[in-house]
């Protein structure tokens, strides 16, 4: 096992979440996990943002969008 | 209401639009305009030009359908002149250089480690508890607008709009190592803005 640090963690965190990381790799960032309640918070952090964003911009198109953009496309297929 | 009906896929409605089928386009249109409209406004950040980048969009698309081979999935196709269109936009307008998220980068010791005293806080909750939902709306948008347009462009297809990152990879014409690569240091950015955002907010 080689010692893993933080910012190496930090680095490894995309694929370590998808399980993309080869086993050896991946008991190395376990193990550091396992000593680090600072980079447990991190990770934490790491997936809650996308979701957060993701949330938090769900729009749904506006009635008046729908209704102008098929004036809008009725009136250019047209020429 | 869709007239190709739903059980039709969506290349075959393509390719009877392409044949001049306007019934076919028009059920194309009811069929993506919220995806469109949504990658659009997250893309360029507002509404205004999200319809814009729609109107183009589907515009482009009604003027391409006879020329569209399948080689991709019609979605596929759709987002990448989606995502064209949104930053031609965005380079068009009048606009300051956004500001760069940085300085929210993680930051570690000379060690490798994180810093004593930089307490992660659980954003969710301090989210929720800080922000309406249309405040906590603008602030994610600027953090958005304030990426790069490469970690841009990779964040909202594959994050926002949950795209399979081969599928992003072929919307943007690049590997999906790059995808990953992308989407992993907008997160990075992401996270720190919207930790110091809560952190920070009365």
């Amino acid at each position: 096992m080689t010692t893993m640090t933080c910012r190496d963690g930090a680095e490894l965190l995309m694929d370590y979440l998808e399980g993309a990381l080869p086993a050896e790799v991946r008991a190395d960032v376990d193990a550091h996990l396992a000593g680090c309640p600072r980079c447990v918070e991190f990770v934490r952090a790491y997936r809650e943002a996308p979701r957060i964003l993701r949330e938090s911009t769900a729009f749904e198109i506006p009635d008046g969008l729908v209704a102008s953009l098929q004036k809008f496309l009725t009136e250019r297929r047209g020429k | 209401m869709e007239q190709g009906g739903e059980a039709q896929g969506d290349e075959a409605l393509a390719r009877r639009a392409g044949e001049g089928d306007e019934s076919a386009f028009e059920a194309l249109v009811a069929r993506f305009q919220g995806r469109v409209y949504r990658l659009a406004r997250r893309l360029t950040g507002n509404d205004g030009d999200a319809q814009d980048v729609m109107q183009d969009t589907f515009l482009q698309m009604y003027r391409g359908l006879g020329s569209f081979r399948g080689e991709s999935k019609l979605s596929t196709w759709l987002f990448r002149i989606a995502t064209n269109a949104a930053l031609m936009h965005r380079r068009r307008r009048e606009r300051r250089p956004a500001e760069s998220l940085e300085e929210y980068a993680p930051r570690f010791d000379d060690d490798g480690r994180h810093p004593l005293g930089e307490a992660e806080l659980s954003l969710a909750a301090r989210a929720d508890e800080l922000l309406d939902r249309r405040r906590l709306a603008e602030h994610a948008l600027e953090g958005i607008d304030r990426l790069p347009d490469l970690y841009r462009t990779a964040f909202v297809l594959r994050d926002l709009e949950e795209l399979p990152t081969a599928e992003v990879a072929a919307v943007l014409g690049c590997e999906p190592a790059a995808v990953r690569q992308r989407v992993h240091r907008a997160r990075l950015l992401l996270r720190g803005y919207l930790s110091h955002l809560v952190g920070v907010e009365p």
